[in-house]
């Protein structure tokens, strides 16, 4: 094989490698698009839900809070009152556990569209023609400047899109100093 | 009645703060985040904090920092309630000068019962 056979089929090689990369950032761009919309739309159904949670909450909540004023220390009406009390403080919980996963998701939607704006920008670094197609080198530097922007956006995006650490393990405990 | 500062930058999260402590006879006051909360508690003596750690424009072991700074706020008991529950962050807490750290989402009972607590 001549020299100039081996720089060809390099630069081919080369060529391929980068295609390989612009296909497989396009592929994932496109499925995280699809999951930027379903977790969007599992938020628009909890934000639902928590809405309705939080009205009924509010209604007996506001009852009850009207209930103790007016009423401080009920003759007959204080168990009652704590029944309600004890309810309305498990929703509480509920109502809580929704807010957290909702900053979840803020969390996720964050993560997913600054790694869709990192592989858009990688795509568009392909975008221009090579100048010379034939020189393998100009493939690679390609590739690797793909690659770069790719790598350099999960570093940026663990720094800057962090959602709440819940660990359920840990949930409702204490530490008094 | 005792005034209780709640600062977090989920207006859920304040709402059943709020709604636990109020519901308890206490009377809150709310901020949306650090620096709110630290205006707040310049302007109007509290008897308690609790606050959120992860906030915008102020976290909470800031806000911890900034009250103990105050004459007024030397010893009063200030909480962190977050979900942050990792052993590195309790002890910045503790070295800042909270009083405690409460991991989200918090029992109501438990809550009380930790205020009652620190007030005393």
């Amino acid at each position: 094989m001549s020299v100039q056979q081996a720089g060809a089929e390099s630069a081919h090689d080369a060529a391929r490698a980068t295609d390989l990369l612009v296909t497989v950032a396009s592929s994932l761009n496109d499925r995280l698009a699809v999951t930027a919309r379903e977790l969007a739309r599992s938020q628009d159904l909890l934000r639902e839900a928590s809405g309705e949670l939080l009205t009924a909450f509010r209604g007996a909540a506001d009852r009850i809070v009207a209930a103790q004023k007016s009423a401080p220390e009920p003759a007959g009406g204080g168990a009652e009152l704590d029944l309600v009390l004890s309810h309305l403080y498990r929703a509480v919980q509920h109502i809580q556990s929704h807010d957290l996963v909702n900053q979840l998701i803020d969390a996720q939607k964050l993560r997913v569209g600054k790694m869709r704006e990192k592989l858009e920008q990688a795509l568009a670094l392909a975008q221009p023609p090579v100048a010379d197609p034939a020189a393998p080198q100009l493939w690679i530097e390609r590739s690797r400047a793909m690659l770069d922007c790719i790598i350099g956006g999960i570093a940026q995006i663990d720094d800057e899109a962090r959602g709440p650490r819940s660990d359920r393990r840990d949930a409702g405990s204490v530490d008094l100093f | 009645m005792k005034t209780i500062l709640a600062v977090d930058d989920s207006a859920t999260m304040r709402e059943m703060v709020a709604f636990v402590l109020e519901s308890a006879g206490y009377r809150v006051i709310e901020a949306e985040d650090g620096a709110q909360g630290l205006d707040r508690a310049t302007h109007t003596p509290v008897d308690l904090v609790i606050t959120d750690q992860n906030m915008p424009n102020m976290d909470g072991l800031t806000l911890v920092r900034s009250l103990r700074e105050l004459r007024d706020y030397k010893s009063t008991p200030i909480l962190l309630l977050t979900t942050e529950s990792s052993d590195s962050m309790k002890q910045q807490g503790r070295a800042a000068g909270a009083t405690g750290w409460l991991v989200k989402p918090f029992d109501p009972a438990t809550l009380l019962e930790v205020v009652g607590k620190v007030l005393r």
